[in-house]
């Protein structure tokens, strides 16, 4: 099987001032498909980095990168941002929603840019489907304020995963969210890699967090220190069930 | 397939900030809509200038019978020949040209002498009184080309009775054309005499504003009956002055005055002749031409050979339209006393002169049409590049998503040309209700073309798309990655 993400010998130097810091350190990694992978390191290890450079928002300064066998690491930015449109969602900390925006048009965004025209009905259509997956149809006319951050975090998936990508890029999902909602985000994810097949690279560094990787990476001083199989991976669908059900109000 | 799109995001962006929305497209309403009416009441004013001109008679030439420039004798045979009388504007008669004088006449000399009038020839020279012009003479300079009214006048005075009440006035016998000709004339009752009350000689009567209320007070007198010489007359109408500038005022030639028939006027007096004709020109500039026909016409129809003066006198109505067809003494005053010899001054010089003053108009009504829309456009640009730091992160996540570097430069240009011509369109909307009112408030003539539409529509989308870029380019330059770390 060919890996999806596949990167050899990739450094990134940043200037500061008279200073060079290197973020990473001539990194080489196969990601396959299917592969739930979590990134984990202290802040500063490079891992927020390689994240920015596997999800397209910054170039490497030497080494290769190849998307489902394309190096992309040399494209133009209109391929670079087509790159971004089909083949990579995005999920952030800080979910990364437009304001005063319905769900249902934060949702629909990236079918307005990319080839191809997407009439007004099939892209509501489209993303009617995606928030119904994340579990969110009945609240598609709320403004982003209106939602919780959970739910907020939900909307930012569905938006993710429109354009069917072949990975998912998670930066810190769960770093606004408290524990219910986090394992709840840790469910859609494993259940989206479980039935669809989804790559996914989630960035954290929390270890129980990681935990629910099939794959753990440790990161420090723009290196790969570890890089294992997760053997005592946690399943959020199970601990969801186990919890107990909380007071209204507390969330 | 990117540019529908393109505008959809812009639509929706645009809806997202609504109060910024508004407050940009009210800059541009208000520059659009200021703009607009200044045109049109710039352009309404001009309009009513030239009417007020034309109403004056810039197109206007009487012809008078009688010539006040005597026929010289022939000079003595030791007479110097001083040289030769040039004028370009006016074609001097031959016998006129040459300037002579006797070596034992002072030239300076005043002539008041009896003999010295007797010299000039009072006679022929008619001065007012002489009877020259005939209704045939008014039939054949109505079918000179160029010409569009030519109407007879007789002028007398007379006692206008009703009842007891009597009046003295002027009488004006007339072709029934002549409300045509003045054009600042409204009836306040009735209307002028009809072409065939003319032909029929009928004893009908129009009066002045003036003769109307002395005679009648605020009552009607259409339908009454008036003696003029001891003959009744019908009054059909009663005239007064549509034109702000003039009032009918006592001992006027307009207002204070009674209108006839030529026809019934020159029968019951037994008249034959006319003491002018009154004849206007369908097109300003075409006046000294007509001018020259009309004096051509005449001499032949008077079988004047070329050695002999006019016995008729074409005057352009412009200069004596100035003193009092329809300036304000106080400003009239100011132009005589600016322009020397106001008689020199030609109708092309008049024209010259209205052409100017209406290009300073436009040129001013230009500056500031240019000035508000370059406030509006800064407006317009002033939000945009706020707009482009505050949405660094909107920007990031549209990049994130895919956005390309036009597609988000394009949804800026379309939001900031959105913003223009949305404002614009209000604009011309308010500008054109502004102006409406404005002129019925005021009662000043305003035109809005849809020429002076367009205009300002082109003009708003223009300024959306110029103020627009330089902004729109920021945002597209803003790198994905920065954006998204912006909090």
């Amino acid at each position: 099987m060919n890996p999806v993400i596949s990167v050899r010998s990739l450094t990134k130097t940043y200037h500061v001032g008279e200073h060079q810091v290197h973020a990473l350190r001539s990194i080489s990694l196969d990601v396959y498909p299917g592969e739930f992978v979590s990134v984990i390191g202290p802040s500063g290890s490079g891992k927020s980095t390689l994240m920015h450079i596997l999800g397209c928002l910054d170039q490497p300064t030497s080494g290769q990168y190849f998307l489902d066998g394309r190096d992309v690491s040399r494209l133009s930015d209109d391929e670079i941002s087509l790159v971004r449109n089909k083949q990579i969602g995005f999920v952030f900390q800080g979910f990364n929603l437009l304001t005063r925006t319905s769900a249902l048009e934060n949702v629909e965004l990236p079918l307005l840019y990319g080839t191809g025209n997407v009439s007004a009905a099939e892209r509501r259509k489209r993303a009617m489907a995606a928030l119904k997956s994340v579990g969110l149809e009945s609240r598609w006319d709320h403004h982003t304020n209106q939602l919780s951050g959970g739910q907020q975090q939900r909307v930012a998936i569905a938006r993710a995963l429109l354009n069917n990508p072949s990975i998912l890029l998670a930066d810190e999902p769960t770093g606004n969210l408290d524990s219910k909602t986090s394992i709840e985000v840790m469910e859609i994810f494993q259940s989206l890699q479980r039935e669809r097949g989804i790559t996914i690279v989630l960035i954290t560094h929390e270890l129980d967090v990681a935990a629910y990787g099939s794959r753990i990476m440790t990161f420090k001083d723009g290196n790969i220190l570890s890089d294992v199989a997760n053997d005592s991976r946690r399943h959020a669908s199970g601990e969801l069930e186990s919890l107990p059900v909380p007071a209204e109000g507390v969330l | 397939m990117v540019v529908p799109n393109a505008l959809v995001i812009a639509w929706k962006a645009l809806r997202r900030n609504r109060m910024q929305t508004a407050l940009t497209m009210l800059g541009m309403t208000i520059g659009v809509a200021t703009v607009l009416t200044m045109i049109a009441l710039g352009s309404g004013a001009q309009k009513a200038i030239q009417d007020q001109v034309k109403a004056a008679g810039m197109n206007m030439l009487l012809v008078t019978a009688g010539n006040y420039q005597a026929q010289r004798e022939r000079p003595p045979d030791d007479a110097i020949e001083m040289g030769r009388l040039h004028n370009p504007e006016v074609e001097m008669q031959p016998h006129l040209q040459l300037a002579m004088f006797h070596p034992e006449d002072d030239p300076f000399a005043v002539h008041d002498h009896p003999t010295s009038r007797q010299r000039l020839g009072d006679a022929e020279a008619g001065l007012g009184a002489a009877a020259t012009l005939t209704l045939d003479d008014a039939e054949a300079v109505r079918k000179i080309k160029g010409v569009q009214y030519a109407v007879e006048g007789v002028h007398e005075n007379v006692h206008v009775a009703s009842g007891d009440t009597r009046w003295f006035t002027r009488v004006h016998g007339d072709g029934s054309a002549l409300p045509e000709i003045r054009r600042s004339w409204k009836f306040t009752h009735g209307g002028f005499f009809s072409a065939r009350q003319q032909r029929n000689k009928d004893q009908v009567v129009v009066l002045g504003s003036i003769v109307a209320e002395k005679l009648f007070g605020d009552k009607s007198p259409v339908g009454e009956t008036v003696t003029l010489w001891k003959q009744p007359f019908k009054v059909v109408g009663v005239v007064t002055s549509a034109n702000w500038m003039v009032t009918p005022e006592a001992g006027d030639d307009q207002f204070d005055a009674v209108y006839l028939p030529v026809t019934t006027m020159q029968s019951l007096l037994n008249l034959s002749k006319l003491n002018d004709i009154t004849v206007t020109t369908e097109s300003t500039g075409d006046v000294t031409r007509v001018a020259k026909t009309i004096t051509t016409v005449l001499r032949s129809r008077h079988g004047i050979d070329s050695n002999h003066p006019d016995d008729f006198t074409v005057t352009s109505q412009a200069s004596k339209a100035l003193l009092k067809g329809g300036l304000r003494p106080d400003v009239a005053q100011a132009v005589t006393g600016n322009v020397g010899g106001l008689e020199k001054v030609t109708l092309d010089q008049l024209g010259k002169t209205l052409d100017k003053s209406s290009k300073t108009m436009t040129a001013l009504l230009a500056s500031i049409a240019t000035v508000s829309l370059i406030v509006g456009g800064i407006g317009i640009m002033n939000i945009m590049m706020l707009s482009v730091t505050e949405r660094t992160r909107e920007i990031g996540i549209r990049r994130a998503v895919g956005a390309r570097e036009k597609e988000v430069l394009m949804q800026f240009i379309y939001e900031s040309v959105t913003l223009s011509v949305v404002g614009g369109l209000l604009g011309i909307l308010i500008g054109t209700v502004a102006a409406i009112s404005i002129s019925h408030v005021v009662q000043w003539s305003t035109s809005i073309s849809p020429l002076s539409i367009l205009l300002s529509f082109g003009i708003s989308a223009a300024v959306g798309i110029f103020f627009g870029y330089y902004p729109a380019r920021e945002a597209s330059r803003v790198a994905p990655l920065t954006s998204l770390r912006f909090e």
